[in-house]
């Protein structure tokens, strides 16, 4: 979230508020929790010890090497060929705009549903995972970057065509640079896709996994086991989010120090 | 307050001339007619499990829709994401308002709603069906839960920009009150960025309902493509899935008129 609107002298306030509020959700939980049915609504304690059996066990570490290899392999992919295609679906008005509507109806098809049609086209296994995670953050990337080359200034473009330069150099030094932010915040909600799409995947395609683990563990009412694979997916969430941040930030001082 | 910053970026669709859209819509017509003509050759080729032919689908939606089991599953799915986003919408105002209006609040809730922020809501499906049931508390939490961030989100930003003159003139008028001003001028300047974290949430909420109707496997248009999914009726698949995708875009694109009707109060 963003810093306080009005600059006002609080006794930093921002920082142990959140921590005091945590403490205190977390007491109340382990409270009630352990006096209700602590299998059922495992209390922190009971999250904590479960977590550490699941490391010691090695089925952690295990899960979650099997979902960052999933992730990374996928949102790599999509970039790889989202910003191309996205560079190709601005540049050619025909193609853009005949095959948007497709684009944006696969996009907001839950995942869940294709699962079917997965299974029967690719099998249970690591190529239709690779899908799920791949051709939904290479749409959401595509889309971003073709309304970033779009919105790419004409007059650059034309000063570039003027010095004789070719299409692909235009694209190289015009285009993609001018569209930066697009791409970054397409690359953004292409991360999330991805995260999600792996764990949809996990779920229900392969059991394997981080989510995987959940659904098995679910299965056998083990909550601490399930809130610790959970806890750990919005971990890896996190660490990719920020990492873009860092990209992101990167960038735009780039921008400015070149601009 | 990025969402309005970001609002005009979008490509502005230029009002279409008539005789230019019907020029516009060859090749749209010529590409579905395309697409559907190679599926078709397609579906001769390969197995109707793998591709069912495109009279194969449109017989199974028939059927689906005479059957009258289309009908009642995308009712109860109509239920559930009513429910939802009804339910979302109005804790996503309540807590955003007081996000928005009060920095302790801010502050207090802020592990809460960046919590739910990086969790996806799939992941959560399991456990929240564990905890308050197979039925539909269970399942109208799952689409809380995935809807209510970017309402959220959306409340609190907007309020967190003073509209500035519109409250001077309000006051000059004798609005008097944190609650009168919130009613007549804050949430009103907040209407157009609200929509767009509601045309957020409709399609977070779909996906929502589609993960919670498909992990139980149990009604709803989820539930009847799993269940088609898994007798490897293919064509069945297809034609359940075509209705829910319409959904999903319709309700996004209702939203987006109404998004665009009260920026169009704006300017």
């Amino acid at each position: 979230m963003s810093a306080p609107a009005r600059p006002r002298p609080v006794l930093q306030l921002r920082y142990w508020l959140p921590v005091l509020s945590l403490a205190v959700f977390l007491t109340v939980w382990e409270l009630v929790g352990r006096s209700v049915d602590p299998l059922l609504f495992a209390p922190p304690t009971r999250v904590a010890a479960s977590f550490a059996e699941l490391v010691r066990s090695g089925q952690l570490p295990a899960a979650v090497a099997v979902t960052i290899n999933t992730l990374l392999i996928g949102y790599g992919l999509a970039i790889l060929v989202g910003i191309p295609f996205g560079v190709l679906l601005a540049q050619s008005r025909t193609v853009g705009t005949v095959l948007r509507p497709y684009l944006y109806g696969i996009f907001s098809t839950p995942r869940v549903v294709i699962v079917p049609l997965i299974i029967v086209w690719f099998g249970v296994g690591y190529a239709g995972r690779l899908l799920l995670v791949f051709l939904w953050s290479m749409i959401a990337i595509a889309t971003s970057t073709a309304d970033g080359v779009r919105n790419a200034r004409p007059d650059l473009v034309e000063v570039a065509r003027s010095f004789g330069v070719s299409r692909l150099q235009i694209v190289r030094h015009v285009l993609l640079p001018g569209s930066v932010p697009f791409v970054v915040s397409g690359l953004r909600i292409g991360a999330e896709r991805a995260v999600v799409g792996v764990v949809i995947g996990e779920m229900f395609l392969e059991l394997t996994g981080l989510g995987g683990l959940i659904v098995t563990e679910a299965q056998s009412f083990e909550t601490g086991a399930v809130l610790s694979a959970v806890v750990t997916i919005a971990v890896i969430g996190t660490v990719l989010i920020f990492g873009l941040d860092a990209v992101e930030r990167r960038v735009s001082r780039w921008k400015e120090r070149s601009g | 307050m990025t969402a309005v910053a970001d609002a005009p970026v979008r490509p502005a669709r230029t009002p279409p001339h008539r005789r230019r859209s019907a020029r516009r819509a060859v090749p749209h017509l010529v590409f579905l007619a395309a697409l559907l003509v190679a599926w078709q050759l397609a579906a001769q080729l390969l197995e109707p499990i793998v591709l069912p032919s495109v009279d194969a689908v449109a017989a199974a939606f028939v059927d689906l829709v005479l059957t009258g089991e289309l009908p009642l599953a995308l009712a109860q799915s109509i239920l559930l994401l009513v429910l939802g986003l009804g339910i979302a919408s109005a804790v996503g105002l309540g807590f955003g308002i007081l996000i928005g209006r009060s920095q302790v609040a801010h502050w207090t809730l802020s592990p809460y709603f960046s919590a739910l922020f990086v969790i996806p809501t799939v992941a959560l499906v399991p456990i929240v069906l564990i905890w308050f049931g197979f039925g539909m508390t269970g399942r109208v939490i799952i689409v809380v839960l995935a809807a209510v961030v970017p309402i959220l989100l959306s409340v609190a930003s907007s309020l967190r920009d003073e509209p500035g003159e519109l409250v001077e003139v309000a006051r000059s008028f004798g609005v008097r009150g944190e609650l009168a001003l919130l009613r007549t001028v804050r949430l009103r300047a907040a209407v157009p960025v609200i929509m767009s974290g509601l045309r957020l949430a409709v399609g977070r909420a779909v996906v929502g309902m589609a993960v919670a109707e498909t992990y139980l496997r149990l009604g709803g248009i989820g539930g009847l493509i799993r269940d088609y999914g898994s007798l490897f009726q293919t064509d069945y698949v297809f034609a359940a899935i075509l209705p829910l995708s319409l959904l999903g875009v319709g309700l996004s694109a209702l939203v987006g008129v109404l998004e665009r009707h009260y920026q169009g109060w704006r300017s």
